[in-house]
């Protein structure tokens, strides 16, 4: 029996490979084809389509990441994502147009970012009341408050004073919200992200103001960048660099946390089966908090990227759904509650949206695609889900009886 | 406000193991008191139509309008509730199916003025297979020109909402489908994704010459989606055909795969079949709530259909109680209120008043924590939850009050979204305080309305419960139970 299907496994290991050197085959023919019907879709054109896939890809992955690691955990499809990904993205905004701050509210920004700070130093000490932990937080809301009463912050300041606020953000509707609920049918759970979710949209119309943001903060990055490829130029911004280095950064670090502390290992732990964890001596609580912690961090990056890749932010009540629910589509295109998976499913994602739109350009006798990019993602991942639901790297979930 | 429903027959007859029901002197409970039951339906169905006509003639009114309002919403509420409370799949895409209905509504009944000036806006993408598109012309075409006549507007209206209903109910059956393979959250987000996805689709150029893209069309005849005879005759219907529903044997087999689908299945339910249908059923009505909401609104806009409605739709089903349609009707009244009546919340204020309010409501969750947390006997009683909220609370209030010197608290700011904001906490709370609603699965009676204990045992019960749990009882009894029981028959009739 086991000989059978190993070797039924052995004779289809070929078989991705086949079906990824085809596609791969297809898109060169097809772009060859392009390039003789029209010179304007010439190497730089395509080149352009997949340095910018490749940027929206990381950005999908970045928040995808924090779908896919809050569903491992407590099996909860954290809707409010989305909107921890806006209001990461105006905490950025603000921190960079409005410092230096007045005194007062650079307090109270500082005692939150400080409480995020601590948090962090909390994986390493395990204790918020340790002394190296109080320490490190006094130090730090002094140094905060100080930089931020007093200067006017850079973008990536911005961007890490951002992801300690929307951590604290996260660990907070875990703690509210979520938290009470632990047990409870999983309709409910769902339906209270639902809701704070909405709650969350509302409160940017509120707190923030309902109409787009120009979102530019001074940087080097956001310059043009211009080079050669195959005799012609190609124009785009350096964020094409940045935006995929500061999602390898921060996936390479959280890939090093999640295998190499003694948290990481109990967040593994918990993914596998919470009440065995629990009975081993594994704090479950403070793991899921971890864990939205960690996800929420991760948006804030993401919104600050998006936001510098986009030059504008678009109205609270409704920039977080569109990135929420796509990242969410990308988690399990490449596999829900898998981190390589959701980075793989953000890029293929990013292809999907732009490189595809390239293949298929607007041409005398087409009309093109653009205008159908937005239900790509949620036609593949209702495909991924009638075809393979555990998505392309993915553990098996099929519910059990 | 709710229209009143006529006692239902719901729950067995009580066992009665060793004498018949009617040996015993039992009468299952949808026969007590039947004609006084009837009676009272009688007098409440004439209540609501008093309240109506009232409403109706006190002629183009706010609350005219907030009652027509309440209708509408109500038959989107009741036909999610068939999908999420009867059915028990989360379904999130009903602003999709409320969506096709509406623009089909619309399109169909659009008066030709409004056709005319379409058609010669330049920028207009509807085209001219679509201009086409009326009842009218159907009705000249098939040679009944008296259906086409201004006063019989009515008769194109219910042909063209129901025609709404049926494109609805099409892509119900569509969305019904990943329901055979999905589950649960999964589902859920594919329904959402459909939803999102059919809004999406409709401003596109494949659909935007049906559709008018982002434009939509002006002129849509208001006079049946504001009028609270049509809204609420419809919502009768809704209500009838759910509440028989819920009672058939198909309601049955559709509580049998919310309890368990598994379990159903081996005990030879179609889950499949009844899944598709429940969503069928669901989005004709979502489709009809379309067609009167285009209505009530006089335009087909695509920002009328947003993700909102569905999250209003599923506040008031959880708030009233999920699987319940007397629950889905008071939640909807309830939404219907603040959305209509919420204005003060959103007018602006000073920052002192805000931060107070934000204070008040601070003090309100320590307080609630404190007493859930007694409650349930956890230790320490004021935990962070508690004493966080508490210090925030106080300071917030301590700010409010004898802040407003401060020149920073006096800018008034105004509270856009605070409605919003208001049902989502209302939401966040009921999921975590009560999440069965306040009527729970249960139906409004007037059994209920009386408290008339239904589920009371009889004498005989009573005795028969005491014989089975007490087994020396059963052995003493054993023998002379029979004359027992002739006694009590004798006593009972």
């Amino acid at each position: 029996m086991s000989a059978i299907s190993s070797t039924a496994k052995r004779k289809r290991a070929w078989l991705p490979w086949a079906i990824g050197l085809g596609l791969v085959g297809l898109i060169v023919w097809r772009m060859f084809y392009l390039y003789s019907i029209n010179p304007a879709f010439n190497g730089a054109f395509f080149a352009g389509a997949f340095v910018r896939s490749f940027q929206l890809g990381s950005l999908y992955a970045l928040i995808a990441l924090g779908y896919t690691m809050v569903y491992g955990i407590i099996r909860l499809i954290n809707f409010a994502h989305g909107e921890v990904f806006m209001v990461g993205a105006f905490a950025a905004y603000f921190l960079f147009t409005l410092t230096p701050l007045a005194l007062p509210v650079a307090i109270i920004v500082a005692l939150i970012v400080t409480y995020g700070f601590m948090q962090i130093l909390n994986f390493w000490r395990g204790s918020m009341t340790d002394p190296l932990v109080l320490a490190g937080g006094a130090l730090a809301f002094i140094t905060v408050t100080i930089a931020l009463a007093s200067t006017t912050l850079g973008w990536l300041a911005a961007m890490v004073a951002s992801m300690f606020v929307t951590g604290v953000l996260g660990v907070t509707i875990d703690r509210v919200a979520y938290r009470p609920l632990r047990g409870a049918p999983r309709n409910s759970m769902l339906i209270t992200a639902i809701a704070v979710s909405f709650f969350l949209q509302n409160f940017g119309i509120l707190a923030f103001s309902n109409r787009q943001t120009p979102f530019r903060p001074p940087s080097f990055w956001t310059g043009p960048l211009q080079f050669e490829v195959l005799g012609e130029t190609l124009f785009t911004s350096w964020m094409v660099v940045l935006v995929p280095m500061v999602t390898a950064v921060l996936v390479v670090a959280l890939t090093l946390f999640v295998t190499r502390t003694r948290l990481g290992k109990a967040m593994r732990a918990t993914a596998q089966d919470a009440e065995t964890a629990r009975m081993m001596g594994v704090n479950v609580d403070r793991v899921i908090a971890t864990t939205f912690l960690l996800g929420s961090m991760l948006a804030a990056a993401a919104a600050v990227m998006w936001g510098m890749t986009f030059g504008s932010i678009n109205q609270p009540a409704i920039f977080g759904i569109l990135p929420g629910i796509k990242a969410f589509a990308a988690a399990v295109i490449g596999g829900i509650g898998s981190l390589p998976g959701a980075v793989v499913g953000g890029v293929l994602l990013g292809f999907l949206e732009n490189f595809l739109t390239a293949l298929f350009p607007r041409t005398q006798s087409f009309a093109g695609i653009t205008e159908y990019k937005d239900t790509f993602a949620f036609v593949a991942m209702i495909l991924i889900l009638l075809v393979r639901p555990s998505g392309i790297i993915g553990e098996d979930l099929s519910e059990k009886v | 406000m709710s229209a009143s429903k006529g006692p239902a027959p719901q729950g067995a007859p009580a066992k009665a193991a060793t004498l018949s029901p009617a040996e015993a002197g039992y009468k299952p409970h949808y026969l007590l008191n039947r004609s006084r039951n009837t009676l009272l339906t009688l007098a409440g169905l004439a209540l609501v139509a008093v309240i109506l006509f009232f409403v109706d003639s006190s002629g183009g009114t706010k609350m005219q309008q907030v009652f027509a309002l309440f209708a509408i919403w109500g038959i989107a509420t009741v036909s999610l509730n068939l999908v999420n409370g009867v059915t028990g799949i989360l379904s999130l895409g009903h602003h999709g199916f409320m969506l096709i209905g509406g623009y089909v509504t619309g399109l169909l009944i659009l008066p030709q003025a409004a056709r005319d000036n379409l058609s010669a806006s330049a920028r207009s993408s509807l085209s001219d297979f679509a201009i086409g598109l009326s009842v009218e012309n159907w009705m000249r075409a098939l040679g009944l020109d008296f259906l086409a006549t201004p006063e019989t507007l009515w008769a194109r209206f219910l042909i063209a909402v129901f025609i709404g209903g049926l494109m609805a109910a099409l892509f119900g059956i569509v969305v019904g489908f990943p329901s055979l393979r999905l589950r649960g959250d999964y589902l859920a987000i594919v329904t959402f994704a459909f939803g999102e996805a059919i809004r999406l689709l409709a401003s596109t150029p494949m659909m935007a010459s049906f559709t008018n893209g982002a434009l939509g069309f002006a002129g849509v005849p208001s006079e049946f989606g504001k009028s609270v005879w049509w809204t609420f005759g419809l919502l009768s219907i809704a209500v009838f055909v759910m509440a028989r529903l819920k009672y058939s044997s198909y309601g049955r087999a559709l509580q049998g795969i919310r309890e368990d689908e598994i379990a159903a299945e081996a005990m030879g339910v179609h889950t499949a079949y009844h899944k598709v249908l429940a969503f069928a059923i669901s989005a004709f009505f979502a489709g009809v709530a379309g067609g009167l909401w285009v209505s009530w609104v006089g335009t087909a806009r695509l920002d009328l259909f947003l993700f909102f409605l569905t999250f209003y739709f599923l506040v008031a089903i959880s708030v009233g109680g999920t699987g319940s349609i007397t629950g889905a009707l008071i939640g909807t009244a309830l939404v219907v209120w603040v959305r209509q009546y919420g204005d003060p919340l959103e007018q602006s204020y000073p920052l002192s008043t805000w931060v107070l309010a934000l204070g008040c409501v601070l003090l309100a969750v320590a307080l609630i924590a404190f007493l859930v947390r007694r409650h349930k006997r956890l230790k320490p009683v004021t935990g962070p939850v508690v004493l966080g909220p508490l210090v925030l609370g106080v300071l917030a209030v301590g700010f409010g009050l004898f802040g407003t010197e401060m020149t920073a608290l006096q800018q008034s700011w105004q509270g856009f979204g605070m409605r919003a904001i208001t049902l989502a906490i209302l939401l966040i709370a009921i999921m975590i305080l009560r999440p069965a609603g306040v009527m729970g699965r249960k139906e409004f009676s007037w059994a209920m309305l009386f408290r008339e204990r239904l589920d009371e045992p009889t004498d005989e019960e009573r005795r028969q419960d005491a014989w089975l749990s007490n087994a020396a009882l059963a052995a003493s009894l054993a023998g002379d139970d029979e004359e027992e029981d002739a006694d009590e028959n004798g006593g009972a009739v």
